[in-house]
């Protein structure tokens, strides 16, 4: 198989209508020991547009620099060289941070307040009055579901809990650009499910998505571009089904299709010059299996799952 | 009470020292700037650290000119709900517990319990709360690093000196709290501690005879209570107080028929008061009755009372100015604190003799001598009346008037003179004082109160500041080392000064180095050093330590002189100058600490 790639640095999506939210030209980061010497390269100088309304990934292995690229995007390190411009605005520039949600890798947040308390101090933060911070946290916690856990304090949250009131105040100020980095991690297929419907949910309502991941799926799911990262340098860039794009591999798929008709559509194939002709039933995600079990589970309580019986087609 | 220096008036005092301050402020703004440049200037080359530098600064100003007060309070309530968190209140009760405690090792048979009871609990109280805020004020904003949390705080519109400003704002309100509770509790221990009464049993009170046989009073003694008891001594209409024993005394009302009569001792007077004392200026005349602008050292290696020498034309003159007859309307209530030094024992239960005359500053007219017997650690009253006996240039004596005819324009002298010959009298110019009034207790209480929440609120900003670039118990040590370089830093000042100088009679011993030679070969520091190249080389080494310890003793704020103990426990009126000035010097500090740890923080990558 030969997959369609756009190797280099090569920036800017294949509609560049919209408008570049973000902005990296040039920009790395060294980080140094106290004398100034470089310890370690995080980020090679990396260019990059990030344009209204994407759901953009950033990929790559543990150490690739896909947080280190958040981070200097966020404010939150200094670039070692170039700029990172969020809004047009540098990203040190504290006033971006108006129009931007960020949900950090693990959901650092002060375990002494209950989630109800948690939104209300990041909606003072963004300055909103008390009407407002206590309609945008009812919503945002019935939303995530969490409304019989909101009185509880963090420190008593599973992992997912957590994460869930992480991506409430990510959302407390209704962003422009949500920053979400390993926005699955921690959660269970549910939850990762419901992450990646919200992600997408937030494309629909015109928001622009950075999310950085290395389960591959996840991102797959969910992002219109993604950039490869692998030891602090871009290696990819593009839109997802470019990338993904088999050129030389032809795929039909069809419902309702009799066994007899197969034999007829590989002659047919192999007449038109096909080669390695597979005909059968695809198979569904292991994520999508297990849903199945779990919705049907929780539709007939006490019975066996129907999922064992086989996914259908359609 | 010891007054080392006169307190000036706020409105003299606040300009010249808003120009020290804005010149202070503005060197060490130029050295951080310089600082900032050099580091930069490694890392990307001068003209970019340049840019850098101005940028930061720039945007720096602009977000501290941006600040929302929602946002601050925000930040101020996590950091009290994380002070509840961490059990701060614990400190209330291990304050109770002292309190219980106190009446163990408190002694109350000493000179003055009403003054030890309240610099106890003013210790106690100071410590606490100061050591409270200190321990939240520094392990915060690092475990708020360390815990990645801030990463959820600074991605928001959130200015570095919001950060700053509310986490000070937030320690600073549980101390608040902490040393209101804490003064309440303290005060209600003080009030309860020295309160006492006294019996007086008939027996114990025997009639006074004059030599014609008419009974003039009775005197007698009370019950022995608290650890002491008072004479008492009756008028002939039946009133009685006290003497003044342990800094108090307690009047007595007689009630009942002869033969049967009642005595009720009312509460102790003269323990928690505030006195509103009127300070003249003191000159010295020494043995020779000739001008002197200080007395006698007897020795004392703190230099602060003057002495005079006694059966000598010695003496110690205090000017009052801005007398008028409708403050003192009764006389001049005047009052003394008198330290004795004796050259021979003599008779030690009897103090030693003095006198005291008013005399008019223009013309020279005195008052006959007022003669008194100076007690140790108390403070002696006497009230010069309206009409005070003179002797005239013929030896005759004529009555004066002492608004009419010994005070001039305002002005009025008190004389005081040592009697016993080879016995000195030792003053200084907070001794002697007109007693204008007396302030409300209370009010004193709570204003030394304050004089601790000036210490608690540098302390918090002090202990921010560093943990804006250090980690939690490097910003402990940081900000305990200031608090003892402030503590110390007239000493060290002097100490420099004698470095600088080579004068080793201003401070002997010289710097850390030499001490520690001293120390190790045991050579005394009155003795200088025999000259020689490695003694040379300690010195100069001694004098580079110093230098930034001078410097830092000149910027660094000293907090035990925001303390305002000594006026309370002494019974003194805190001057509302002084709480302004202590005021305002906080708050300069404040605003410095809190632009200096807005500025480190901005400068500091939170997620490195």
């Amino acid at each position: 198989m030969q997959a369609a790639s756009m190797a280099g640095n090569q920036a800017g999506p294949r509609d560049s209508a919209g408008e570049v939210i973000v902005e990296a030209r040039n920009l790395s980061k060294i980080y140094r020991d106290f004398w100034g010497r470089s310890k370690k390269v995080a980020l090679k100088p990396l260019d990059l547009e990030i344009r209204r309304g994407e759901i953009f990934g950033l990929l790559g292995p543990n150490g690739s620099g896909k947080t280190t690229t958040m981070k200097l995007l966020l404010g939150l390190i200094f670039p070692s060289s170039g700029e990172a411009l969020v809004f047009g605005r540098e990203a040190t520039d504290v006033s971006k941070n108006d129009r931007i949600g960020y949900l950090p890798e693990e959901t650092y947040l002060y375990k002494f307040l209950d989630a109800e308390e948690t939104l209300d101090f990041y909606g003072r933060l963004f300055d909103m009055p008390p009407e407002e911070r206590k309609r945008r946290a009812d919503a945002l916690i019935a939303m995530v579901g969490l409304g019989r856990d909101k009185k509880r304090q963090l420190k008593e949250y599973s992992k997912g809990m957590t994460r869930r009131i992480g991506i409430a105040q990510a959302l407390i100020n209704d962003p422009e650009l949500v920053l979400l980095d390993e926005p699955t991690s921690g959660l269970d297929p549910i939850g990762t499910r419901e992450m990646k419907d919200l992600i997408i949910d937030l494309k629909s309502r015109g928001k622009t998505v950075i999310m950085s991941s290395h389960l591959l799926a996840d991102v797959e799911d969910v992002c219109d571009r993604i950039a490869v990262l692998h030891q602090g340098e871009l290696k990819e860039l593009g839109r997802v089904e470019d990338l993904l794009r088999v050129t030389d591999v032809t795929q039909i798929r069809t419902t309702g299709l009799p066994e007899a008709a197969h034999a007829e559509i590989r002659e047919l194939i192999r007449r038109h010059g096909g080669e390695n002709v597979e005909i059968g039933n695809p198979t569904t995600t292991l994520e999508d299996l297990f849903l199945e079990v779990v919705r049907d589970t929780e539709a007939r309580p006490g019975r066996r799952a129907r999922a064992g019986e086989g996914p259908r087609g359609g | 009470m010891v007054l080392e220096e006169e307190i000036p008036k706020f409105a003299d005092w606040i300009g010249p020292a808003l120009v020290s301050y804005l010149f202070a402020t503005g060197i060490l703004a130029v050295v951080i700037a310089a600082v900032a440049w050099l580091v930069q200037s490694v890392l990307c080359g001068p003209l970019a650290a340049g840019d850098r530098v101005y940028r930061g600064v720039l945007s720096g100003i602009a977000d501290l000119a941006s600040m929302s007060p929602r946002r601050i309070w925000a930040l101020a309530r996590l950091a009290i709900q994380e002070s509840l968190r961490r059990n701060v209140v614990v400190v209330l009760g291990l304050f109770a517990l002292i309190v219980v405690f106190a009446g163990w090792f408190l002694d109350p048979t000493s000179v003055n319990p009403g003054r030890l009871y309240l610099g106890f609990i003013l210790s106690a109280t100071n410590m606490l709360v100061c050591l409270v805020v200190l321990i939240l004020s520094v392990f915060s904003l690092p475990a708020d690093i360390k815990a990645k949390a801030i990463q959820t705080v600074t991605t928001k519109p959130v200015r570095t000196g919001e950060i700053v400003l509310g986490r000070m704002l937030g320690f600073a309100t549980v101390g608040t709290v902490l040393l209101a509770l804490m003064g309440l509790v303290g005060w209600a221990f003080v009030v309860r501690s020295v309160r006492h009464g006294h019996t007086i049993e008939a027996a114990d009170i025997v009639e006074i005879k004059a030599e014609d046989g008419a009974i003039t009073g009775s005197e007698g003694r009370t019950s022995l209570d608290r650890g002491h008891r008072h004479r008492v001594e009756f008028a002939a209409d039946g009133s009685g107080r006290t003497d003044t024993v342990q800094g108090h005394r307690h009047s007595i009302t007689t009630s009942g028929e002869s033969g049967s009569l009642r005595y009720e001792v009312g509460p102790p007077e003269g323990l928690l008061e505030a006195r509103k004392p009127l300070r003249g200026r003191l000159r010295f005349l020494d043995r020779e009755g000739r001008p002197s602008t200080k007395g006698i050292s007897v020795g004392a290696e703190w230099s602060y009372r003057q002495y005079i020498e006694g059966g000598s034309l010695a003496a110690a003159i205090w000017t009052f100015s801005d007398i008028s007859e409708g403050q003192f309307p009764e006389g001049l209530p005047l009052e003394m604190i008198v330290r004795v030094f004796r050259t021979y024992k003599g008779d030690i239960e009897k103090g030693i003799a003095g006198s005291v005359r008013v005399r008019n500053p223009t013309t020279g007219l005195q008052s006959d001598p007022f003669y008194f017997t100076a007690k140790e650690f108390t403070i002696d009253s006497l009230l010069l009346p309206r009409t005070l006996a003179a002797t005239t240039a013929d030896g005759g004596t004529r009555q004066v008037d002492l608004f009419r005819d010994i005070v001039s324009d305002g002005r009025v002298e008190v004389v005081l003179q040592c009697l016993e010959p080879a016995q000195y009298f030792g003053v200084a110019q907070a001794d002697f004082y007109l007693r204008q009034g007396d302030g409300s207790f209370a009010a004193n209480y709570a204003k030394s109160c304050l004089g601790i929440w000036f210490s608690m609120l540098l302390m918090t900003a002090l202990g921010v500041m560093f943990s804006t670039f250090l980690a939690g118990p490097v910003a402990l040590l940081a900000t305990l080392s200031v608090v003892l370089v402030g503590q110390f830093r007239e000493f060290i000042q002097r100490l420099f000064e004698s470095q600088v100088s080579g004068d080793s009679s201003i401070v002997p011993g010289g710097g850390p180095i030499e001490s520690l030679y001293r120390i190790v070969t045991q050579a005394s520091i009155t003795v200088d050093l025999d000259p020689s190249p490695a003694v040379s080389a300690m010195k100069t080494l001694d004098t580079f330590l110093l230098a930034p310890m001078r410097l830092g003793a000149g910027v660094f704020p000293s907090l035990s002189s925001l303390g305002t103990g000594d006026f309370l426990a002494g019974g003194f009126d805190i001057p509302a100058d002084l709480l302004l000035a202590h005021g305002a010097e906080t708050f300069g500090y404040l605003l410095a600490f809190f632009i200096v740890g807005a500025f480190c923080l901005r400068a500091r990558e939170v997620a490195a």
